[in-house]
């Protein structure tokens, strides 16, 4: 069963003339277990498409979706409250920069208090203070903190980057959810640091069989550790596919370039040549081009463009362009 | 083809604790180091937090004075004082464009600014060469009198390039000037800093923790780790034969990004 279904979800933003389209109707499925890389520079609105899913956006942006099923559940039908049980149940999130999202008043140890379940604990009312403190400890011993004694104690101005991002994957763990939702997790770290938080995701997926959607601004960085790689553009719907197609063989015009572009992924180019680059740069939310966003870049663009395309499925290898990059691979 | 441009010799950098008058304590920044830099030629620096290379950078545009040794450019020695000289031919393109900006001036006054300070030209031929400038890193000269917040993230970024060029310096340093671009505008930026590598030939320091670009980018690399050099050599070398354990755990950890499944 799917975990998560999204058929043609548009999120706008109610302005005095007309309505904004930040995200154009997108489709997302996820399977259980899956891990799925959600890509797109920024603006592409990625992370309101995560905010949309968790229920976590302001008043003024408009929500609606042809479907939005989360294990069969029609999400859409259910009341604030209904949603809200299911989704803080199941759905955890967690977010870059870290340092930013711990509270910097309180110890570790005290938040992840705050976070643990009140419905894991048993025993009477005086054993629970207890149970408490070593349910946050056995969360920081899953995320592989070893030395929980020093942990707990300190503040998270004390800690580094990494091992705040751990911190905040332990509290999304407390819950044990099906969904991991992962907003940029290694957004300025280091490389070496980066690798520990990504194997740490990898080795969650694989152990609690949870599914994770890893979103993240760069096409290479998350090629490794996903099964599957949604691509978006300035709010649309570009490609989806496993990894080896969008990597191999990518039909759209725009992942084309994203795969080119990397200075790291064709490592035959020769020292100091010129990257293949789109022109221009990404469209504001206020000048957004009608039908196919890309069209002003792309280099395939055609008069038909000024359409949105429909979305054209092949083996599940789904793309949303007038003029796929089919042929070019035979 | 050509000589040194950028000489640095013994160049080291220790900070003193001031709370203490007696039993000071010393924190070594940077343990000397020397490099030359030809013109046309990229060097980059990689380490990780703390390792000095930000260090290496200030010294070299005069933010810091050098604790020890010389700084020579075309075999003239440069003053730590002498900031006219040293803006004239070292300029640094820094991190974040959007803050490095002054936000209440437009983009005529920001360009104007070095100009009035460093050169004697008048208003004629200042307004002449930013029109001229602007248009080398791909903008437009109606961009003159729009203000930074008016730009996106990769026309920021081009505004500082343009800040650094307009004095026709020598060298430029980048302190993680591709960093925090999206990848199709850090592709299209890095072919306009190598058009202009070429046109005019500049030397970069390219101080950068993403092996990708600084393969793709540089002759020569340092590592640096804890403010000591560890390596130094040409880039294709280093990157496929390190020999220090830092060096090969630095690729490592980048390796899994480049093999696909």
């Amino acid at each position: 069963m799917n975990l998560i279904d999204i058929r043609n979800l548009s999120i706008k933003l109610q302005t005095s003339t007309k309505p904004i389209f930040a995200v154009d109707r997108v489709n997302l499925t996820m399977k259980e277990g899956e891990v799925r890389g959600l890509v797109g520079e920024s603006g592409s609105g990625k992370s309101l498409l995560a905010q949309a899913i968790v229920g976590v956006l302001d008043e003024k942006w408009a929500v609606d979706a042809d479907r939005f099923h989360w294990r069969g559940n029609d999400l859409m039908r259910l009341s604030a409250e209904e949603r809200k049980a299911i989704i803080s149940k199941d759905v955890a999130m967690i977010f870059q920069e870290p340092m930013a999202c711990l509270d910097p008043t309180t110890t570790i140890g005290e938040q992840l208090e705050e976070a643990v379940d009140v419905e894991q604990l048993t025993g009477y009312f005086w054993q629970k203070r207890q149970q408490r403190k070593l349910a946050a400890i056995n969360l920081l011993h899953k995320v592989g903190i070893k030395q929980h004694e020093v942990c707990v104690k300190s503040f998270p101005h004390q800690l580094t980057d990494a091992l705040c991002q751990r911190v905040m994957i332990a509290m999304a763990l407390a819950r044990r959810p099906m969904l991991l939702i992962a907003d940029e997790p290694t957004a300025a770290m280091e490389s070496t640091n980066q690798g520990q938080i990504f194997r740490l995701l990898a080795s969650l997926n694989q152990l609690k069989n949870m599914s994770i959607l890893l979103i993240s601004h760069d096409l290479e960085n998350v090629t490794h550790w996903t099964n599957t790689i949604t691509v978006m553009y300035s709010g649309q719907f570009v490609e989806a596919g496993t990894t080896e197609q969008i990597f191999n063989q990518p039909y759209h015009p725009y992942t084309r370039a994203l795969v080119d572009s990397s200075p790291k992924a064709n490592r035959m180019i020769p020292n100091k040549s010129r990257l293949m680059t789109l022109p221009g740069s990404i469209p504001t939310l206020q000048h957004l081009p009608i039908g196919c966003r890309l069209g002003p870049r792309c280099p395939r663009a055609q008069q038909k463009c000024v359409h949105a395309p429909k979305i054209k499925n092949f083996h599940s290898h789904q793309v949303s362009c007038h003029f796929p990059l089919k042929d070019n691979y035979s | 083809m050509s000589d040194v441009l950028l000489q640095v010799s013994n160049l080291s950098k220790t900070y003193k604790d001031k709370n203490y008058w007696f039993n000071r304590k010393c924190v070594t920044a940077l343990e000397p180091l020397s490099f030359d830099i030809m013109a046309h030629k990229t060097l980059a620096i990689v380490g990780e937090t703390g390792s000095g290379k930000s260090t290496v950078a200030k010294l070299l545009v005069g933010a810091e004075l050098p604790s020890t040794g010389h700084i020579r450019l075309n075999g003239q020695s440069l003053e730590p004082g002498n900031f006219k000289q040293r803006c004239q031919h070292v300029r640094m393109i820094f991190q974040d464009s959007g803050t490095t900006l002054n936000p209440s001036l437009t983009i005529e006054q920001l360009l104007d600014e070095p100009l009035q300070l460093n050169t004697n030209l008048n208003e004629t031929e200042r307004h002449q060469l930013i029109r001229e400038t602007l248009q080398k890193v791909g903008l437009l000269a109606e961009h003159m009198s729009f203000y930074p917040h008016m730009f996106s993230g990769g026309q920021k970024q081009r505004i500082s390039l343009a800040r650094a060029i307009i004095l026709k310096p020598q060298v430029i340093i980048l302190d993680e000037a591709l960093a925090s671009l999206d990848p199709s505008l850090r592709s299209q930026m890095i072919n306009l800093l190598l058009d202009l590598q070429q046109q005019m030939g500049l030397a970069f320091i390219l101080i950068s923790h993403n092996l990708g670009i600084v393969r793709h980018f540089s002759d020569e690399m340092m590592v640096l780790s804890k403010g000591e050099v560890l390596e130094f050599g040409k880039t294709a070398d280093i990157l496929q034969k390190p020999k220090h354990k830092y060096t090969k755990r630095l690729i490592m950890s980048q390796r899994f990004q480049l093999l696909h499944r």
